[in-house]
């Protein structure tokens, strides 16, 4: 009696195998694992953001760097060359004849001299060929002429004047001043 | 594509869909290619369960799988322009996912706390849990709890190579073929490694095996 054996035998390995729980069987439990909805909610709502700064931040390294360099020399050479004109313009009036060496000092004070000369001689030679010998009601005065006159140097402009205030001569950058009770007159160059 | 087992997840189900999901998938990278960065949504959508739960099985930690989840997409959002389609989208995206997670394993020194996710109800309920749930005289929920740590365990106890191959093989279920082609190895080495693996891990899981 051996067919109830042989058909027995393949029965109990069937029930057998169903029964056995395998590696593959367990695994299934991992592939069962799922996150939640709000989970993936929360996981677009962090990937755009992180998406959104890599659009932000898309150029590669190396033309970071150099935009990051060239932007700060840039400005560096725009703030140097603004400080520049700044410091021009407002420190320079204040180191004007200060500071100079005596030498040059001297030496400009010996060219203003010059100058006052040849301003005086200008007059003296307005005096003898244009006025001299007219009477305009202009009384000409000179420099190198009697005691009474006084001659004011300054850095930039002399001034002549006679004790009675009547006439007085300035001369700065361009111009010439003459003074009277009557009036004023000027020549500007 | 791996089909064995009435549970196997499958991304492509038959050949010809494989092919027209490649194609779908190319011209979606074509679109975000020529500009149209909203375009790159409907591939996370596609694939973010996929790779989520590949990280997910690889580092055993939920915050981890969630942050390389997302580096694995904003590099593939960086580097999709030179993407070419020489091989299908998913399987340029799981190798970025594998490679991200590889150097993140290797940086991280120290086992993390595991933190688990919830089991789908229809698998806690299925036949192979009432088995196990009567075999060890245990509640289910306990079990349930109980097998997650120990299956977690013989994973992060195998070495990060063969983890590899046993999630995408038997938990994602890709055939050797394609693990092959994600992990640049032939498909003898992939087999292999399969074979080694699951050995391993069935010896750490005999208390629930048989």
């Amino acid at each position: 009696m051996t067919a109830p054996i042989s058909f027995e035998q393949p029965m109990a390995s069937q029930k057998n195998e169903q029964e056995e729980v395998t590696l593959e069987d367990l695994l299934r439990l991992k592939r069962a694992e799922r996150p939640s909805e709000a989970f993936w909610g929360e996981f677009d709502r962090e990937l755009h953001q992180r998406m959104l700064q890599t659009l932000v931040k898309k150029d590669p390294l190396h033309i970071q760097i150099m935009r990051g360099l060239t932007g700060r020399f840039a400005q560096s050479i725009g703030v140097a060359a603004a400080a520049a004109t700044i410091a021009l313009l407002v420190l320079r009036p204040a180191f004007v004849g200060v500071g100079l060496p005596e030498a040059e000092l001297a030496q400009q004070e010996a060219e203003l001299a010059v100058e006052a000369t040849f301003q005086a001689q200008l007059l003296t030679e307005f005096d003898s060929t244009m006025v001299a010998g007219r009477d305009y009601g202009i009384k000409v005065i000179s420099s190198d002429q009697a005691a009474g006159f006084t001659r004011d140097f300054a850095m930039d402009g002399y001034r002549l004047t006679h004790e009675s205030s009547d006439y007085s001569s300035d001369s700065a950058a361009s111009s010439f001043s003459f003074g009277s009770a009557t009036g004023v007159a000027s020549l500007v160059y | 594509m791996h089909t064995s087992g009435s549970v196997t997840k499958s991304i492509y189900p038959a050949k010809s869909a494989e092919v027209s999901q490649r194609d779908l998938d190319w011209e979606i990278v074509l679109k975000v290619q020529s500009g149209n960065v909203g375009a790159f949504d409907q591939l996370v959508q596609k694939y973010r369960e996929h790779i989520f739960s590949v990280i997910y099985n690889m580092t055993s930690n939920r915050e981890d799988a969630s942050d390389l989840t997302q580096e694995t997409f904003i590099k593939a959002f960086q580097a999709i322009g030179r993407f070419r389609g020489k091989s299908s989208f998913f399987t340029w995206i799981y190798r970025i996912a594998i490679n991200t997670t590889m150097t993140f394993l290797k940086k991280r020194n120290r086992r993390r706390y595991i933190s688990y996710e919830n089991v789908d109800e229809e698998v806690s309920n299925s036949e192979i849990f009432e088995r196990l749930t009567a075999k060890n005289r245990t509640e289910k929920g306990l079990l349930i709890n109980e097998l997650q740590e120990k299956l977690n365990d013989a994973l992060q106890r195998l070495s990060p190579k063969h983890r590899t191959v046993v999630i995408l093989h038997e938990i994602e279920g890709l055939e050797h073929a394609e693990i092959a082609e994600i992990t640049k190895a032939s498909v003898g080495t992939v087999r292999s490694r399969l074979h080694y693996a699951k050995q391993q891990m069935q010896s750490f899981l005999q208390d629930y095996i048989a």
